[in-house]
């Protein structure tokens, strides 16, 4: 198709034509283009549809601000809903689709939505679906549901990928305009780092819409020149297709580059990268952005800002119109006139609202001061408009302009408030801007080129003075200041027709006085009530004009009307680019345990542990169930011997002078008198009296300790230990350092395990239950010299020992013990049989230290000692804690055996209903003990130690169960402990 | 003579790389003891590592380098620092212990980290995506030394020469570690 509309000169390059299809349809643009600049040149006008009332819309502004050009764009899984055509950077085969309708978008089925506008003002669903209740879930929302929503996903996972990164800088700079440009010449002169930022594709700004001399040479071309001048300094970094998209704490900014939108594919490589840049000064350059002016049927495609009408003729060459009006309030609008009949566009009518002399304007078009555009006619495009007098003038093309509003956006994003500023009639950055930030040029108000220019490059050489650096000598590039008055008029009053605020929710006037009647006067209430300034655009042209009319509803000043608060993001970012490489397996980091490697030869099931891959079974050919696995490990290990990688458990190395002291502080029992070559159980309590964590210390050495935590809390154990060591006693002598990571250590559990480690532990050492008796540790060597730690203790209630080498050798450690082990038919046993051996043998683990036990409750009460001091030893005494009828930690086995017990059920008196005034605890953890042939379980119930041998409801209404257990002791094997000793 | 050999595994298995301007690869012959400073101890280990290993303790955030098996020593918190020294046995405790005697809390964390070196002209490009802390020259010199995180692993970061940075991440999350890093080199190559 040829390129109706377009016209001479722009910034493209029309050496290389692109194809690219919109709705399917085949056109042709030029590099340089956008969406919108390639469907204005070829003639389109209609491209989208409104989101409520499914109006016919077309491209509206030139930039990010966009309401109503938003268009899917690519297809199957590279699918992106909400697209600006007006940002969207063309490249070749680029696939375009309208949204929001069904049927066409010519002949939208939807459009009878606009029909019923009288039904459906601001608040409709409030107010129209009250009654009849039921029918909200099964009628109501099911409709506005299918209804609501801006485009479409595609349902299948994103394939692109997205990356993170951080940057730090001197001076952020954020605006590539007149003044970011300027700002960041003086800045890069100086040697600051800089980094400069603009969210187009090409660095200029404004320069490059208009026709303003700079330094005796086109915008374009100083533009061109100092970006070149920039390109060629170490010390800048230039960052096009970037957003700053929020500000944050201490000179922190969100970027979001674009790296391959612009591009048929992403060639595997990140298509979007999240900048998190840490900034020592930010100098805001972010530009204006046009509003416009509401009046009856403002909506229709064709009806543009008058700015972005500017742009398209002068950078991208394409005419928005073949015979434009201009409706204005300021002198801005007659330079759009201006601009068009230079390039040979025919200038119908400049309308100006103010009673004025008029400014010069093109020969032939028709100026009427103190006019007002009232109405518009054309369905699928302009056609003509009706001023306040009944004149009609045929135009294909409305360019209207309300004045400008200084883009203070990320000035707010602190709970910073703009002010107003009278003689341009909008808001300027307020006093409290985020800390290190300035303003600068239009950003800050100042609207003309001229002070643009010097604006960037005094803020610029200030801020860097402020940092260290010397600003350059080289004076400011010169241009003119041009005519910026303008008188506030935000909308034609004698307009009949809806006037629309919002393009994006279809918002109108008479919605905002609707509010204002009932009531919703705050503009936060008003922007929730109407949805004004919501979706994509978030209000960025819509905003200013509708809480001017509410001020003229309300009686206010617009100042005293204030703004809704601006958060981030600036722009929309995509989730993507949020999660950036985050995603599925990558979503956090794995740890493997030393006999990893291992285990999966084995063929291993694993379970994740917080961030550790543990193996959970080790399922052998013939067993069709994972219990089968786990009886067969439990059988064995209590029968033979067993083997565990327990690396997971934290390790801390505490040494000092004060070291014992220290321990003793921070266990509830003493630890004061633990021999060397000895290995104590060891409580901790919060200082809330709370059980924390539990696990062993042995002493190493006379000044050397190696604690052991749960998997669990290796980490929040550590902090604590560092707290108390830092903050509650800096006087102590005292030094820890995770071992964790240091060691493999193995569990080797069973009656056989001496007779298996004998063959490893090197002959020199005895471990001989006589020289190394239950709770022994000690540094010994084993494999012929290979150092190495063994610790006699047992978590599965047998004779067991743990064994710990260097890490490295962990691999190795784990081949050698099953190849010892073969003549004793060793087995490795994973988390599941662990589990199953601390249940049997009645030790609490996680599910018992949930945060909410005591000592008492769990039965080690005489543990906290009363002849010290400890952390949580006094609040442990809370008359709270220590009722009569208070919990206790108890075994439970199904009255019918055959039953499975569950965790989480809820204990009631029998005879009781199962409801929350009887219950009476719960069960904490449950497991099937092939060596009782039945489930059994820990839980904690009022009073269990007075109670055993009662029979209670384990109540589990969540799973519908409700069935009879009986309680008993928590140790179901070896209650005496007489298996660990021998 | 036991029955067993025991043979030691590096973390990935020696891993190395080349990449377009940047190469990887994993450091094994080395081995990290912790030194703490025990209170009121700080001159009697001053002397003693400048008697033993010809140098002083570097200031948190610094490294010094030793003669001793071309070793250096990382300052990295109040009152610890790593001793990196070129050691393949797993006595390297001994060996310091002997230098040190009781003038520190002395802990073997050679088997706790992977150790890598990252280097080329893409290496800062490709550490930009995961290293929140500025490594350029100006703010991060060569010898400097820093605790940071990356993509929520724990790293030890030294920077050896312009373009080269030593790190160190926990052990146990090594592979992780290694696809953090490939990834941010793909990212940028």
């Amino acid at each position: 198709m040829t390129q109706k509309n377009r016209i001479d000169g722009g910034l493209i390059d029309r050496n290389e034509p692109i194809s690219f299809t919109f709705d399917g349809r085949q056109f042709e643009g030029y590099s340089g283009d956008t969406l919108a600049s390639a469907l204005l040149a070829n003639g389109e006008k209609l491209v989208a549809r409104s989101f409520k009332y499914h109006r016919p819309r077309g491209i509206f502004t030139a930039g990010s601000e966009e309401p109503n050009a938003l268009v899917h764009l690519r297809r199957g899984a590279y699918l992106e809903p909400n697209t600006r055509a007006t940002v969207a950077e063309l490249y070749g085969g680029l696939e375009a689709t309208s949204q929001n309708f069904r049927g066409s978008l010519k002949h939208d089925l939807m459009a009878v939505t606009d029909v019923f506008s009288p039904l459906l003002s601001a608040g409709f669903y409030y107010k129209t679906f009250m009654w009849p209740k039921a029918f909200w879930e099964k009628i109501y929302e099911p409709i506005i549901r299918s209804s609501a929503g801006l485009g479409r996903l595609s349902g299948e996972e994103d394939p692109d990928i997205y990356d993170k990164g951080y940057l730090h800088c001197d001076v952020l700079i954020i605006g590539a305009g007149p003044s970011g440009l300027s700002a960041a010449l003086a800045a890069g002169r100086s040697g600051a780092r800089v980094i400069l930022c603009d969210e187009d594709f090409r660095f200029g700004g404004r320069l490059n819409a208009e026709t303003f001399e700079v330094s005796g040479m086109s915008g374009t071309d100083w533009a061109m020149e100092t970006i070149a001048e920039l390109a060629a300094m170490d010390n800048v970094r230039l960052m096009p297709r970037t957003t700053i998209y929020g500000a944050y704490d201490h000179g922190t900014y969100g970027a979001l580059e674009r790296i391959s939108d612009h591009l048929p594919t992403s060639g595997n490589k990140p298509r979007q990268v999240l900048w998190r840049i840490y900034s020592k000064r930010a100098v805001l350059c972010a530009g204006s952005t046009e509003r416009p002016i509401a009046f009856g049927n403002n909506d229709r495609p064709g009806i543009m800002l008058a700015g972005a009408v500017r742009t398209y003729v002068n950078r991208w060459g394409a005419a928005p119109g073949k015979r434009v009006a201009i409706f204005t309030n300021n002198d801005d609008g007659w330079r759009t006139a201006h601009d068009l009949a230079a390039k040979g566009v025919e200038i119908t009518a400049i309308i100006d609202s103010r009673e004025c002399a008029p400014l010069s304007a093109p020969a032939g078009a028709a100026i009427i001061m103190g006019g007002q555009v009232v109405d518009t006619k054309g369905r699928h495009g302009i056609t003509s408009i009706t001023l306040a007098n009944g004149q009609q003038i045929e135009t294909d093309c409305l360019a209207v302009s309300g004045g400008w509003n200084p883009n203070v956006h990320l000035t707010c994003h602190q709970r910073g408030r703009p002010v107003w500023r009278e003689n341009i009639a909008a808001f300027v950055p307020g006093g409290d801007i985020p800390t290190g930030m300035m303003v600068a040029g239009a950003a800050s108000g100042e609207l003309t080129l001229a002070s643009a220019l010097k604006q960037g490059h005094k803020t610029a050489n200030s801020v860097v003075k402020d940092l260290g650096f010397k600003p350059s000598r080289k004076a400011v590039s010169k241009a003119e200041d041009e005519p910026v008055e303008v008188s506030a008029f935000w909308h034609v009053k004698a307009s009949k027709s809806r006037a629309w605020l919002d393009l994006q929710n279809d918002v109108t006037v008479k919605d905002i006085k609707l509010a204002y009647q009932e009531g919703y006067r705050s503009v936060e209430h008003l922007k929730r009530y109407t949805t004004l300034g919501m979706a994509t655009d978030q209000g960025k042209t819509s905003n200013i004009p509708a809480l001017a009319i509410m001020a003229e509803c309300t009686g206010k000043t617009i100042p005293e009307t204030g703004t809704t608060i601006f958060r981030p993001p600036y722009t929309p970012i995509p989730i993507s680019a949020l999660a950036g490489r985050s995603r599925g397996k990558n979503f956090r980091p794995m740890r493997l345990t030393p006999s990893d490697k291992w285990a999966k030869e084995q063929g291993a099931v694993f379970i994740e542990t917080g961030m550790w891959m543990r193996a959970q079974w080790f399922p052998r050919e013939g067993e069709s169930h994972w219990r089968e696995s786990v009886n067969r490990e439990v059988k064995q290990t209590r029968n033979s011997v067993g083997i565990c990688d327990v690396t997971t458990l934290g390790k801390i190395d505490i040494q000092g002078r004060d070291a014992a002291e220290f321990l003793n502080r921070v266990y509830a029992n003493p630890f004061l008198k633990l021999p060397i070559g000895k290995v104590r159980y060891g409580l901790m309590l919060r200082e809330d009296g709370i059980v924390m964590d539990d696990g062993t210390t042995a002493r190493l050495g006379e000044n050397h300790y190696l604690m052991t935590t749960t998997t669990a809390n290796a980490v929040s154990v550590f902090r604590h230990l560092e707290f108390c060591a830092q903050c509650l006693w800096p006087d102590l002598d005292v030094k820890m350092i995770s071992a964790t990571e240091q060691f493999a250590q193995f569990a080797v559990a069973g009656p056989n395990s001496r007779k298996l480690l004998q063959k490893i532990v090197d002959t020199k050492f005895d471990i001989s239950n006589k020289a190394f008796p239950f709770m022994a540790c000690g540094e010994i060597t084993v494999c012929g010299g290979l150092p190495a730690r063994l610790f006699r203790i047992s978590f599965s209630g047998e004779l067991a020992y743990e064994i710990a080498v260097p890490a490295r050798y962990g691999d190795a450690m784990i081949r050698a013990l099953m190849e010892a082990g073969e003549e004793y038919e060793v087995v490795a046993y994973g988390t599941e049989a662990l589990g199953v051996m601390r249940i049997e043998k009645g030790h609490a683990a996680g599910n018992e230290l949930n945060g909410q036990t005591t000592a008492r409750d769990l039965g080690m009460e005489r543990m906290v000692s009363k002849k010290k001091d400890c952390i949580g030893n006094v609040l442990s005494e809370r008359p709270g804690l220590n009722r009569e009828d208070g919990l206790s930690l108890v075994g439970f086995q199904p009255v019918d055996r055959k039953l499975e017990l569950k965790a989480g059920a809820h204990f009631v008196a029998k005879g009781n209903p199962a409801n929350t005034e009887n219950d009476e605890g719960w069960m904490s953890s449950v497991a099937f003990s092939p060596i009782h042939g039945h489930s059994i379980g820990l839980g904690f119930i009022k009073r269990g130690h007075e109670r055993l041998g009662e029979i209670v409801q384990a109540a589990d209404p969540l799973r519908s169960r409700n069935i009879e257990v009986e309680i008993v002791s928590p140790h179901f094997i070896d209650p005496e402990g007489e298996r660990l000793r021998v | 003579m036991s029955d067993f050999t025991m043979v030691a595994t590096a973390p990935l298995d020696g891993y190395a790389k080349d990449f377009d301007g940047v190469s990887l690869a994993e450091i094994t012959n080395r081995a990290i003891i912790s030194i703490a400073t025990p209170a009121g101890g700080e001159a009697h280990l001053a002397k003693a590592v400048k008697s033993a290993f010809g140098t002083t303790l570097p200031n948190i955030g610094g490294s010094q380098s030793s003669t001793f098996s071309n070793g250096q020593f990382l300052g990295l918190q109040q009152g610890q620092t790593f001793f990196v020294f070129e050691h393949d046995a797993p006595n390297a405790l001994e060996i310091v212990a002997e230098q040190l005697k009781d003038a520190a809390y002395l802990s073997d964390q050679t088997d706790s980290f992977v150790m890598l070196t990252i280097s080329g002209k893409n290496a800062r490009l490709a550490l930009e995506r995961i290293c929140l802390i500025d490594l350029h020259p100006d703010a991060f010199s060569i010898g400097r030394v820093a605790r940071t995180s990356m993509e929520h692993l724990s790293v030890i970061i030294k920077r050896t020469d312009e373009d080269t940075f030593f790190l160190m991440s926990p052990r146990s999350s090594a592979l992780s570690f290694l696809h953090v890093l490939e990834t941010s080199i793909h990212n940028v190559t």
